[in-house]
């Protein structure tokens, strides 16, 4: 019984730990930046580095924050589904839609629309419309399994990448810029009240994930493990798929499709920590937050005053540890 | 006479193939059922129908006397556990993970309770593989998933026990050894039926054996009576004579 309760400790210490980086992220990397802010002038509320930390820096961080966590506790759940570490809420087809969706909308000239960027409505029309395709066809079937959502989901990747490709060939020099620079993926300002309707979508979706915790450690052994141990695995899975696809649109809506952050988070979480997602996805979703943030941060710095977007800087490092990953895999099944 | 497990006319198509063939049968606590059959026969698919995995498209299925459908799936895990023939995952779960899922019907705890993991612990000590709790399971050999597989389904203590060749991979002493766990949970009141391919261990350690040939079940006796009618072993080999051995069991040779 002493082991037990000893794992049990080690998954409450790195749950708290998880938490305490994130809100350390918050509070701290705000700080950082091309230029300098200094800690007198922003408790006296005076321009211009009351308005740098407040309008730009706090803003940027939070969207990292959110978006970097809802990236990982979505690229977990995918995970889960479809019992493949490797992954992501690119394979099932979600950041395809959206990303099509978005160029469409910068292709098209609408830069916003009542005050919100217009990619937002793009990338979520795009998103709902690829979801609606894959749901509804498995709802056809009565079931929603692995190997049909992978299928489907590679299918509609190949399909919204030819369609950017066609768009991109149809818009001028500037929106083809515009149109590489959101497909990178970065971290930009936002508004206060983007920032609360994401926030509110990720702790709502979130939620719904994660209260089927101990459903998806079945599930991520198999559908009959799971059905045959009581899981309701066709309504389960619909539900997580719908959960995670409307959380992944919201965040990378604002961002654009960051990669790689839903594939190194949760494979780090699962070595250190735990493959349980009663701990995993909490634990996930806080360590890729703070990751994000973090690489915002630096890519504000290292090549100053310029800056590398945080998709770039994280497939600077996701990509090594991909190949890493892989290169790994087989002494460790043999050990 | 309390039937555990009923089932009635049973018919099963894959497509335009008939895999069950109106199998009927009722089996009682206590009874150690050995489901035998060459390749095809259709044995896992009927075990996987009494499990609820596949739905039958005519006949009967009766759990503890009420139909299988009207079960919610919560409460049949509670009284049925199905041991697969194999778990693929990619997903680095440890073995002593992997048997506490067995405790999912019984609970709504986020974590589980001191009891859970005492029966945790009881299940895998039983089936030989505590030793390996700590381990992932896809680092362990055929027939060390095996046992965490057969921990897993005693952990969930249900009523009926449904195993598609849990002997699969074992050496010979921990074929005997998984055989003779189950006859003890028989013997406890279960009900446990098992796929296997070793007729053997059916007859030393079943109860009643249940013969399927191209979905049909064409014989169904206990395994005391084995040598009186010798028709079925022709089904698997024309090789196989019937025999007893010094204690009297019944017991196959082969040419």
């Amino acid at each position: 019984m002493n082991n037990l309760r000893a794992a049990s400790n080690a998954s409450r210490n790195n749950l708290v730990a998880s938490v305490a980086t994130f809100f350390a992220a918050a509070v701290l990397l705000p700080w950082i930046g091309a230029g300098p802010i200094s800690l007198t002038h922003v408790l006296h509320r005076e321009a211009p580095d009351y308005n740098i930390l407040i309008q730009l820096r706090v803003t940027r961080t939070l969207l990292a924050l959110l978006a970097g966590g809802a990236l990982s506790l979505a690229g977990s759940l995918f995970q889960a589904m479809l019992r493949d570490a490797l992954a992501t809420p690119y394979t099932l087809g979600i950041t395809g839609g959206a990303s099509l969706g978005a160029v469409a909308v910068i292709a098209g000239g609408w830069s916003t629309i009542w005050g919100i960027p217009g990619t937002w409505f793009g990338a979520l029309a795009g998103s709902f419309s690829v979801m609606s395709l894959v749901v509804g066809g498995s709802l056809h079937v009565r079931r929603i399994s692995a190997s049909s959502m992978l299928l489907t989901g590679i299918a509609i990747n190949s399909v919204c990448a030819a369609c950017i490709i066609v768009l991109g060939g149809y818009s001028g020099m500037s929106r083809s810029f515009s149109i590489a620079h959101w497909l990178i993926g970065s971290i930009d300002s936002t508004s206060y009240t983007s920032l609360s309707v994401l926030s509110f979508m990720v702790v709502l979706l979130g939620g719904v994930i994660l209260i089927q915790s101990r459903s998806w450690n079945l599930l991520a052994v198999g559908e009959q493990w799971a059905a045959s141990r009581g899981v309701r695995v066709t309504t389960v899975m619909r539900t997580g798929y719908i959960a995670g696809s409307i959380m992944v649109a919201g965040a990378i809506a604002l961002t654009g499709p960051i990669g790689f952050v839903g594939l190194i988070v949760p494979h780090l979480v699962r070595r250190k920590v735990s493959a349980d997602h009663r701990v995993l996805l909490p634990c996930a979703f806080f360590f890729g937050g703070a990751l994000l943030a973090l690489c915002d941060a630096v890519g504000r710095v290292l090549i100053a005053p310029a800056e590398i977007p945080a998709g770039a800087m994280l497939a600077l490092i996701g990509g090594p540890y991909l190949v890493w990953i892989i290169r790994q895999r087989k002494p460790l099944e043999e050990a | 006479m309390n039937h555990v497990l009923a089932i009635e006319d049973l018919s099963f198509w894959h497509g335009a193939r008939q895999i069950i063939q109106r199998a009927t049968f009722r089996a009682q606590a206590g009874e150690f059922v050995a489901l035998l059959g060459v390749n095809g026969a259709g044995k896992s698919t009927l075990l996987d129908i009494l499990a609820g995995l596949r739905k039958a498209q005519s006949g009967t299925v009766e759990v503890e006397g009420r139909d299988q459908r009207q079960w919610s799936p919560r409460d049949l895990a509670q009284r049925v556990s199905h041991l697969p023939q194999a778990v693929n995952s990619d997903l680095p779960f440890t073995a002593e993970q992997l048997v506490a899922m067995g405790r999912y019907p019984h609970t709504d705890r986020w974590f589980e309770s001191e009891e859970d993991h005492k029966l945790i612990q009881q299940s895998m000590e039983r089936a030989y593989c505590w030793q390996h709790r700590y381990r992932t399971f896809s680092t362990l050999s055929g027939g060390e998933r095996q046992r965490v597989l057969l921990a897993a389904c005693l952990a969930q203590d249900a009523s009926t026990l449904l195993l598609d060749e849990p002997s699969t991979f074992l050496d010979i002493e921990q074929q005997l050894h998984c055989f003779s766990i189950l006859r003890e949970e028989a013997q406890q009141g279960k009900l446990c039926i098992a796929v296997t391919h070793d007729l053997n261990l059916a007859l030393t350690h079943c109860t009643r054996l249940i013969i399927l040939a191209d979905g049909v079940i064409t014989h169904d006796f206990s395994a005391s009576q084995a040598h009186e009618d010798q028709s079925w072993l022709s089904l698997f080999s024309s090789r196989l004579r019937i025999d007893r051995t010094p204690a009297g069991t019944p017991w196959i040779w082969y040419q």
